[in-house]
């Protein structure tokens, strides 16, 4: 009978377009960060350097440990709306607390991580949403921060600015940086037996939960995630500036956001990808470099950046559409 | 013109404004600015580009371009100033978002061999050259104003400015002072205006039904109409108020002064105190030295300068004076 | 091997608010036995399951497993170490994980250093046990498999053994979304387990997946269990009169409807010619997923805008097959969830006005036989097979002329079906135009034409006349 045959030679041959449409997907932010990156080296050769690489880059550190924060976050279907309030505040204890009584600093950042493993639990107990939550949330933050440094000031832990001033052989270090953080969080969540448990929960919370897996243990553990990079994020961007200020990083809220979903992650099911966020928030740290270096006016800038992310969601948009 | 610029260092030695060495005529000058949405920092942009272009038609410099940032976000303004160290500018002018956040960045800028001057806004990276206006001196020197009007004393209200910034805690410190000096004052109240006259008038009207005869407003500039507003209101005779350049402050003396011989006393840091920093940047790349804290005179308009300052000043702008090579120069040999 | 008692239950009680869901159900379940459970939806069997695989807690009764009484702290995590397992009827596997993670999710201990390589044996394995020829990868994340390419991997994984015996598994509509020849691998499967001494519970509306598979037969009504005998006890006609439904008389002759010479509404090409016309009901048969849907698609959208080589006059109107996903709006209330393809009717200037909207879904509460309290209430309290009759309400309450339904039917009890088909000639009569896709073969009967689809194309064209059961077969394979 030809009837088995049929059905078969079906599915595998449009198991090979799905994987070129998975392969095409996850290959949409490297080709976007190589074409920008191509871009500013044509316009600017000084930027092909060492040297050059790592002033572009080196503020790109804290956004992809706050994109890979917002990650955890938007992993379990939530949103964080307080993560560039939670990093200026991590900077902010960083340079006073962190810097004056090591321990007292210690304890206060470890504090702020279970502060955000409780937020996660009230969410989840309480059904909140996400937004409100953390958008009430960054207000806190952003309070304690100014309670903790009112005039911009501080300083950064010598240890902290000699890490992020670290000048490694062959590779700059944001560089080198960036694909530790990619590669970390790329094995934990997505390669490890948990990590499919966590994602899990994205896609199908119902069905976790009748497989037995506490969806309350998950959620904290996302949420206490997300608050230990966003705690790195703050130290790493105190590093790079020497002193700290409370508003100092709340663009970040929507840069990780945008990162995040610029290296192909979604809003919801779960579906989320350490490396593209990654390479993601490179794109959109590179972003402003390649707009100045095209002597497009900053009014516009942001503006410009909004097209490229748009642009780019089009694009991914229309390579899984094309599949249908 | 008349204005009349106050050096409060004292300019000891004149150096005759020859042309200008043409050392510098290759180098490039970036200004990074975090913020363009008030009136002083249009017009401070406004000088800034009419300085700049003029200097480099001159030849004196290759390149003076302004950059903005588009949020006013400390992180946005660092990465313009690494922008900035990649696309090889000699010296960076910036008005900081922070006096603080941005100093990885001008260190490094300062390691890539690159002459930072900061003002306004300053950053306190002791690699980078800070120019400023001694806001205590203008606090004290409103007191000192008031004793030769009052020589009796008096009740003084005090407006202050957006609380917590480095501005308002100089001003306030140096009317502190001039007070000491001159105990015949007495402060009966404070409010603050945040350099707005609607914030003010409405924090000036909440207090007056309390307070018992003002004989004077010691204020922070951008406030003094507000005050006048808010008295005139509650019906009462109108005191000395300290005004701040802006070009409503100076119609509303004009118009008091036509009316009853009004006269009071305004000052306040002059917006082209941008072009001053450029020319020190300038300086600096030429090989001059200079201190790395540098006092900027800041602009008083008399009596006598009204009419022709006002013409001079857009409605809704702030009266301003541009800097030359030659004050940067006095600066230099006054050193 | 010999079966014995391993699952005791006595006097299950289960409420949801004031509606029983199980009014004391007593059972035994064995070993070596597959074990058939029928009854109408909301007669109790999906409560019952999900008390037996620890997701519910039983209001009052006793569960004894291996003559131990088990107490509330009965679990999903103690049925699974106690090898009791279940498939349930809406499926819950994760979309954005892979069939090799789904996998690891069922089993708790399958982790450390290469468990992806050991879930993928196991899961790949199992599933080349099951459906020999499945083609599907460990690695492919699940949301990109077919609806039925997901039950297989869902019952697949409930028979995956690592550290825990397997001894029960419970298969709640197993073979809703498999067409004919995967669900007979399944059942021959099942029959290969209880042979091996595991009991399986099979819930199926299909009565003869029912009659050819389990050893013994449960009927339940009204949250109890009225009648437990051998399967060989029953036949069709029995098992529906003992659920307390009609005995249906199928292909029963109908007056040949004068449909020739009415306007027509469709018109298509899919290898031949695909035409409908008004007041017909064309049904759309063959194995599951060979095109029937596209077509139905493909007429929805050409009555928006034109499509090349379909041609629609009329109104359309769609009754979704995968009613969690397509189908329902599970925040809105039943009322709104009827209303809302029809809001320019209820349209008052620029407000919906509510007296219309509830006139609207009240006519259709009584002609459809919705039952609920409350219009008000909101659509997911209704059970399975009233939520499917609220999505024929939207459609049927529409201005549409032409009815489009995608298989909507599925794990729909017999009575209800029942009313369906009976609204679905009325409205035909007035000149509505159905096209069903179906892959229930008695509903084929309920049409006045039907196309059988072979790899997207049609390959066969039966008048009424001309069906039978073996002639469509004939076109499927």
């Amino acid at each position: 009978m030809t009837a088995n045959a049929l059905p078969s030679r079906n599915a595998l041959f449009s198991r090979n377009a799905l994987l070129s449409r998975n392969a095409l997907r996850a290959a949409l932010p490297a080709v976007t960060l190589l074409l920008l990156l191509g871009t500013i080296f044509w316009i600017q050769p000084r930027a092909m350097t060492p040297f050059g690489i790592n002033l572009m880059l080196n503020l790109a550190v804290p956004i992809v440990l706050a994109t890979m924060a917002q990650l955890f976050v938007m992993t379990v279907n939530d949103l964080d709306l307080s993560i560039g309030g939670f990093v200026g505040l991590s900077a902010c204890i960083g340079a006073t607390w962190l810097n004056q009584t090591p321990l007292l600093g210690v304890a206060a950042l470890a504090a702020c991580i279970l502060a955000y493993a409780g937020l996660g639990a009230l969410i989840h107990l309480r059904r909140l949403p996400s937004i409100v939550v953390t958008l009430g949330m960054s207000f806190v933050w952003l309070g304690l921060a100014v309670i903790l440094l009112p005039t911009p000031g501080g300083a950064a832990p010598g240890w902290l600015k000699s890490l992020m001033a670290f000048k490694p052989p062959y590779l700059p270090f944001p560089i080198l940086a960036s694909i530790v953080i990619a590669l970390l969080v790329h094995v934990g969540l997505m390669r490890t037996s948990y990590g499919a448990i966590l994602r899990g929960f994205g896609g199908n919370p119902q069905a976790m939960r009748r497989s037995g897996w506490s969806s309350l243990r998950a959620t904290m553990t996302m949420y206490a995630l997300a608050g230990l990079f966003g705690v790195l994020s703050g130290l790493a961007l105190l590093g790079i500036s020497t002193s700290a200020d409370a508003n100092i990083a709340l663009r970040y809220t929507l840069l990780s956001i945008a990162g995040a979903i610029l290296g192909g992650c979604e809003f919801t099911g779960g579906r989320v990808s350490p490396v593209g966020a990654v390479l993601g928030a490179l794109t959109l740290a590179l972003a402003g470099s390649a707009l100045t270096f095209l002597r497009i006016s900053p009014d516009w800038q942001v503006g410009a950046q909004g097209a490229i992310l748009i642009a780019v969601l089009a694009l991914r948009a229309f390579v899984v559409r094309k599949e249908d | 013109m008349m204005l009349k610029a106050l050096a409060t260092s004292a300019v000891a030695l004149m150096i005759a404004a020859g042309p200008a060495l043409a050392d510098t005529a290759d180098k490039r000058i970036a200004l990074s600015n975090n913020y363009a949405g008030n009136t002083w920092r249009q017009t401070m942009l406004q000088s800034w580009e009419k300085v700049a272009k003029d200097a480099v038609a001159k030849g004196i410099v290759a390149e003076a371009t302004a950059f903005t940032t588009a949020e006013n976000q400390v992180t946005e303004q660092a990465a313009q100033i690494q922008n900035m160290i990649l696309q090889g500018y000699d010296a960076i002018v910036v008005d900081a978002a922070s006096p603080t956040a941005l100093n990885g960045s001008v260190k490094a800028a300062c390691d890539a061999g690159i002459v930072v001057v900061s003002f306004d806004g300053i950053v306190t990276e002791p690699c980078a050259y800070r120019v400023q206006v001694d806001f205590k001196e203008l606090g004290r020197k409103q007191v000192e104003y008031l004793a030769t009007r009052l020589p009796k004393g008096g009740n003084l209200l005090e407006i202050r400015g957006l609380a917590g910034s480095s501005i308002d805690e100089d001003i306030h410190a140096g009317i502190l002072q001039g007070i000491e000096k001159h105990p015949q004052f007495k402060i009966v109240a404070a409010v603050n205006g945040d350099w707005t006259q609607t914030v003010a008038q409405r924090a000036v009207a909440g207090v007056l039904p309390s307070l018992p005869a003002i004989d004077a407003i010691v204020t922070q500039g951008g406030d003094g109409t507000g005050a006048a507003e808010a008295f005139r209101i509650a019906g009462r005779p109108t005191p000395i108020i300290i005004l701040g350049n802006r070009q409503d402050e100076l119609a509303w003396w004009k118009q008091q002064n036509a009316a009853n011989g009004y006269e009071t006393f305004s000052a306040t840091i002059a917006p082209g105190i941008a072009t001053l920093a450029f020319w020190v940047a300038q300086q600096v790349l030429d090989g001059k030295e200079f201190p790395k804290d540098i006092v900027a005179p800041y602009l008083t308009v008399s009596k006598a300068d009204l009419d022709t300052v006002l013409a001079a000043t857009q409605p809704g702008g702030v009266a301003n004076v541009e800097y030359s090579q030659a004050d940067a120069q006095k600066i230099q040999a006054a050193k | 091997m010999t079966s014995r008692t391993v699952i005791t239950l006595s006097g299950v009680a289960k409420s949801f608010g004031a509606v029983k869901a199980l009014t004391g159900v007593d059972l035994a379940l064995q070993s070596g036995e597959c074990l058939g459970l029928v009854g109408h939806n909301g007669a109790g069997k999906s409560t019952l399951m999900n008390v037996l695989a620890g997701t519910l807690a039983p209001d009052g009764g006793r569960l004894m497993i291996d003559g131990t009484l088990l107490d509330r702290s009965y679990s999903v995590f103690r049925a699974h170490a106690l090898g009791v397992r279940c498939v349930f009827q809406e499926l819950s596997l994760c979309g954005n994980l892979t069939v090799a993670e789904n996998t690891r999710v069922f089993h708790p201990h399958l982790r450390g250093f290469g468990w992806k390589k050991r879930s993928a044996a196991l899961i790949g394995a199992m599933l080349d046990d099951i459906f020999p020829g499945h083609g599907i990868a460990p690695g492919t994340p699940v949301s990109e498999l077919s609806i039925a390419q997901r039950q297989m991997v869902e019952i697949a994984r409930a028979f995956t053994v690592t550290d825990t015996p397997l001894r029960f598994v419970i298969l709640d509509e197993p073979t809703s979304s498999l067409d004919a020849s995967r669900a007979g691998q399944l059942l021959s499967f099942v029959r290969r387990q209880v042979a091996a001494g595991i009991g399986v519970i099979l819930i199926s509306h299909m009565l003869h997946e029912i009659l050819e598979t389990a050893d013994r037969v449960v009927i339940m009504r009204d949250g109890r269990v009225v009648a437990v005998d051998a399967a060989s006890a029953y036949d069709r006609e029995g098992l529906v009169v003992a659920m307390g439904g009609l005995a249906h008389h199928q292909a029963q002759a109908r007056e040949a409807r004068a449909a020739n010479g009415a306007e027509i509404r469709v018109r298509a090409e899919r290898g031949s010619a695909f035409t409908a016309r008004a007041g017909e009901i064309v049904g759309l048969g063959g194995l599951a997923a060979h095109g029937q849907t596209d077509l139905l698609l493909s007429v929805f959208r050409a009555a928006q805008r034109r499509t090349a080589g379909v041609s629609v006059s009329g109104t359309v109107a769609m009754v979704a097959g995968d009613r969690q996903r397509d189908g329902v709006f599970p925040l809105w209330s039943i009322k709104q969830n009827i209303g809302v393809r029809s809001l320019k009717a209820a349209r008052r200037g620029l407000l919906i006005d509510p007296d219309r909207e509830n006139r609207l879904a009240e006519e259709w509460r009584t002609r459809i036989g919705i039952r609920a309290p409350d219009l008000d209430l909101g659509i997911l309290s209704l059970s399975g097979g009233n939520q499917q009759k609220a999505l024929f309400a939207r459609a049927l309450g529409s201005d549409a002329q032409i009815i489009l339904m995608d298989d909507p039917m599925r794990g729909v009890d017999v009575q209800t079906k029942r009313e369906v088909y009976r609204l679905i000639r009325d409205e035909a009569d007035r000149g509505r135009t159905f096209l069903w896709y179906t892959t229930e073969m008695e509903e084929l009967y309920e049409c006045d034409r039907v196309y059988v689809f072979r790899n997207g194309a049609i390959s066969a064209d039966l008048g009424q006349g001309q069906l039978t059961e073996e002639r469509i077969l004939q076109a499927s394979f």
